[in-house]
C-alpha cells in the first residue's frame, strides 16, 4: 500500500538526489517508448487502429450497465461464478470468502494493478493466507515489501545490483551474482514450487468479453497460466470498464496493448479463459470502488476508456525523471494522475502537477484519453480543494491577477527584462536557475506584444 | 439493494454518449506477401524459431535433432496420445509436441485449444513446446484470427508467441521466465 502523504515534486526532488540512478530510469523508459514507436511505424493503419479502439471503448462506455449484465449471464452458462463489489472492501471480502470456503494456504497471484488499488495483499495475509507474486517484477518488490513503481514494470526503479542482494537474502542465490538470466531462472525454480503447491490462483483481467462471458490475461512470463492451470480454484478479478462487446474486438485490442507497452507486436502469452479447469472453479469478481462515480463526470469519464499500457508514463518526461514511487496514487503517470485525483482530490492533489502539458500522452494513448486535458482540470480542482501548498497557492494566485490586468503585466515585464540581466549571481546562487543544466534565459529587448504591435504597423 | 444493483443503477444514470459500434473490417489492415516468412523473422526474435516440414520429414525427427538429448517428451498431436491423472504430473515433461491452430504472420503467434486435451497445465510448465500448425493455417493480422477460432479445450484457448520471456531486471531481456524456455513452430 502506497503512503497518501507523498507530495510528488518533494519526492521527486528526494529521488533525483541520486543523478546516475535517475538518468538510467530515464533512460530505459525512453527506451521502452522508442520501442513502441518502431512498432507503431510498422503499421500504416497505427492511427486508424487507435480510432477503433477509441470508438469501441467509447460505445462500451455509454452502455457499460448493458454489456456488464450480458457479461455476467454468458460467464454463468459456462459455469462461472460471478461477484459484485462496490468497492475495495466488498471485493476483497469476496476474495476471502472464497479462499475460506475452500480452506485455501496459500494464493499465487499474476499481476493485477486492481488487488493493489484494494489492498488485496495485506488484507489477505492479516487472515491468515499466504500470497505469492509470481510475475516477476511484483514479486521482487513484494519480497522488498513496497509498492510498484509502474504498472508494467514494477521493478524498472531498481538497478540489478539491489535485486541480487533481495535475492541473496531471500532465495539463497550467490552474493554477488548480478546476471539478469542468473536471477531470472532463480526465481523461475523458486516460483514453479509455488506454483506447484497452491492452493488457488487469482489473475487480473486485461479484456472481458460481453458476448462469450470469457476474460483474457495477457502475460509475457507465463505467470498467470501456471497459476490458474494448477491450482483448481481461479479468481479473476476485474474493474468494471475492463469490458469489451464481441470477441472480434480482441482483433484490435490485441494489436495494440503490447505495442505500446513494451514495444512487442504481442504479449508471449494471450489467454482466453471461459471456464474453471476440470474438477475447479472459476470466479469472476466485477469490481466498481468508484468508476461508476467517474463514469458520471463529463470531464474525466472518458480516463475509463484506459486498457492499463503504461505507454503514457513511458512517454512523460515527468514520470521518467521521478519514478512511479512519487505518485501517491497506485497508478502512476499521466493516467495515474487523472483517475487518482478524480478517486480523491485532497490526497492525490499534487499529481495534477506532475505534468508539463506538453500532451505527448495523448498522442501516445492507444485508446485516445485526452489525458493532458485532463491533468489541467485536475489542477482546477486540486486548487478549489484547497490541497495546494501556500507558496504554490500565492504565486498562482499572483499570476492570475496580472493575467487579469494587462497593464500590470506589461510593467512586469519590462521591470523584469531590465533587472534580471543586472542581478548578482550571488543572489541566484541557491535558486533552481543556478542548477546544472539550467541557465535564465537571455532577456530580450521587447516582449511579445511589443514585437506583434511593431510588426503589425509595418504591415499596415 | 445489493451491490449489483446499486452498481448497475448507477452506470445507467451515469450513462454518458458514446458512438455506435464501429465496423472493424472497414480499415484495411497490413498484409504481408510471405507469411511464413514474416512468422519466422519474428519468432526468432522471440525465443522461438519456425520451420516448413520437408518431404519425408517427421515432426518428431526435427525434434530429435534440434535437442538430441532431451528428456520426457510428450506428443499430443497423435491419436491415443498420453495422458496425465492431474495438471501438475506435467511438471517434468522436457519437450511438449501439441496441435497449434492457427499462426498469425504479424505477432508470431498460434492458437491453441485442443479439445482433446484434459490439462492445459503441459504447455506452460514444458521446457520447451513444440506447436504443429497446418501450412495453410497462417493468417496476416490478430483480426483475420479471431475470425477464425474456436474456444474448445475445457473454456481455454490462448495465442503463444515464442518463449516465456520477462524483461524485469533492468530491461534485460531473459528468455524462460515462468513457461517454456523455447518454442518452435512447425509447419505441416
Amino acid at each position: 500500500m502506497k503512503n497518501d502523504n507523498i507530495n510528488h515534486a518533494a519526492a521527486a526532488a528526494a529521488f533525483l538526489q541520486d543523478r546516475e540512478q535517475a538518468r538510467w530510469h530515464d533512460s530505459a523508459i525512453w527506451w521502452v517508448r522508442q520501442k513502441r514507436d518502431m512498432q507503431a511505424k510498422q503499421l500504416p493503419e497505427w492511427e486508424q487502429l487507435r480510432a477503433l479502439a477509441q470508438q469501441i471503448k467509447a460505445h462500451t462506455l455509454s452502455r457499460l450497465d448493458d454489456y456488464l449484465q450480458q457479461f455476467q449471464a454468458n460467464a454463468e452458462k459456462n459455469g462461472v461464478t460471478v461477484h459484485w463489489a462496490a468497492d475495495a472492501d466488498e471485493h476483497n471480502r469476496i476474495v476471502h470468502g472464497i479462499l475460506a470456503a475452500e480452506g485455501v494456504k496459500k494464493l499465487v497471484k499474476s499481476k493485477s494493478m486492481l488487488t493493489e488499488e484494494c489492498g488485496l495483499n495485506p488484507y489477505l495475509e492479516q487472515h491468515g493466507i499466504e500470497v505469492i507474486d509470481t510475475d516477476l517484477g511484483e514479486r521482487i518488490v513484494q519480497l522488498r515489501q513496497e509498492p510498484p513503481s509502474h504498472i508494467v514494470m514494477p521493478a524498472i526503479h531498481l538497478k540489478k545490483e539491489q535485486i541480487s542482494e533481495l535475492f541473496h537474502r531471500e532465495l539463497g542465490t550467490e552474493a554477488g551474482n548480478n546476471d539478469p538470466t542468473y536471477l531470472t531462472h532463480a526465481a523461475r525454480a523458486n516460483l514453479r514450487e509455488h506454483f506447484l503447491t497452491a492452493d488457488a490462483g487469482l489473475t487480473g483481467v486485461n479484456f472481458a468479453i460481453a458476448e462469450t462471458g470469457g476474460v483474457v490475461v495477457c502475460t509475457n512470463e507465463g505467470n498467470a497460466d501456471l497459476g490458474t492451470a494448477l491450482p483448481p480454484i481461479h479468481i479473476a478479478s476485474m474493474g468494471l470498464e475492463k469490458i469489451i462487446p464481441r470477441l472480434e474486438h480482441l482483433g484490435v485490442f490485441t494489436r495494440l496493448l503490447a505495442r505500446s507497452a513494451i514495444g512487442s507486436p504481442i504479449t508471449t502469452y494471450t489467454s482466453h479463459f471461459h471456464r474453471a479447469r476440470p474438477g475447479g472453479q472459476m470466479h469472476i469478481v466485477i469490481v466498481d470502488n468508484g468508476r461508476s462515480d467517474i463514469l458520471g463526470n463529463d470531464d474525466f469519464y472518458q480516463s475509463l476508456r484506459c486498457i492499463r499500457c503504461g505507454a503514457c508514463m513511458n512517454t512523460c518526461p515527468v514520470y521518467r525523471r521521478s519514478t512511479g514511487h512519487s505518485y501517491s496514487y497506485i497508478i502512476p503517470g499521466p493516467i495515474g494522475s487523472t483517475l487518482g485525483p478524480s478517486r480523491d482530490i485532497k490526497k492525490h492533489g499534487s499529481m495534477a502537477f506532475a505534468c508539463t502539458t506538453c500532451g505527448s500522452c495523448s498522442n501516445v494513448c492507444p485508446v485516445k484519453i485526452n489525458l493532458h486535458e485532463q491533468l489541467v482540470l485536475q489542477r482546477k480542482r486540486a486548487f478549489d480543494a484547497g490541497t495546494l501548498k501556500p507558496a504554490k497557492k500565492m504565486g498562482l494566485l499572483a499570476m492570475r491577477f496580472l493575467t487579469q490586468h494587462p497593464s500590470l503585466m506589461d510593467a512586469g515585464g519590462k521591470v523584469m527584462r531590465k533587472v534580471v540581466p543586472i542581478v548578482p549571481d550571488s543572489l541566484t546562487r541557491h535558486s533552481a536557475w543556478s542548477r546544472p543544466g539550467r541557465a535564465l534565459p537571455e532577456m530580450p529587448e521587447q516582449s511579445f506584444k511589443e514585437m506583434w504591435q511593431a510588426r503589425q504597423e509595418k504591415k499596415s | 439493494m445489493s451491490s449489483r444493483e446499486q452498481i448497475l443503477a448507477r452506470l445507467r444514470q451515469n450513462r454518458p454518449q458514446g458512438p455506435a459500434l464501429p465496423d472493424i473490417d472497414a480499415v484495411p489492415f497490413i498484409t504481408f506477401d510471405d507469411k511464413f516468412d514474416a512468422f519466422r523473422t519474428l519468432v526468432r526474435n522471440l525465443g522461438g524459431d519456425a520451420v516448413q516440414l520437408a518431404d519425408g520429414d517427421s515432426v518428431l525427427g526435427v525434434v530429435q535433432q534440434r535437442w538430441p538429448q532431451h528428456g520426457r517428451l510428450v506428443d499430443l498431436t497423435v491419436e491415443n496420445h498420453e495422458e496425465s491423472p492431474s495438471p501438475h504430473a506435467w511438471h517434468d515433461v522436457d519437450v511438449a509436441i501439441v496441435p497449434g491452430e492457427l499462426a498469425v504472420a504479424e505477432s508470431a503467434a498460434v492458437w491453441v485449444s485442443h479439445a482433446d486435451n484434459q490439462w492445459r497445465s503441459i504447455y506452460f510448465l514444458t521446457q520447451k513446446l513444440v506447436l504443429v500448425v497446418p501450412r495453410d493455417a497462417i493468417v496476416d493480422t490478430m483480426r483475420d484470427a479471431y475470425r477464425r477460432i474456436a474456444i474448445r479445450e475445457q473454456g481455454f484457448g490462448g495465442f503463444i508467441s515464442g518463449s516465456s520471456r520477462t524483461a524485469d531486471i533492468e530491461q534485460s531481456l531473459v528468455m524462460g521466465a515462468h513457461g517454456a524456455m523455447a518454442a518452435l513452430v512447425v509447419f505441416v
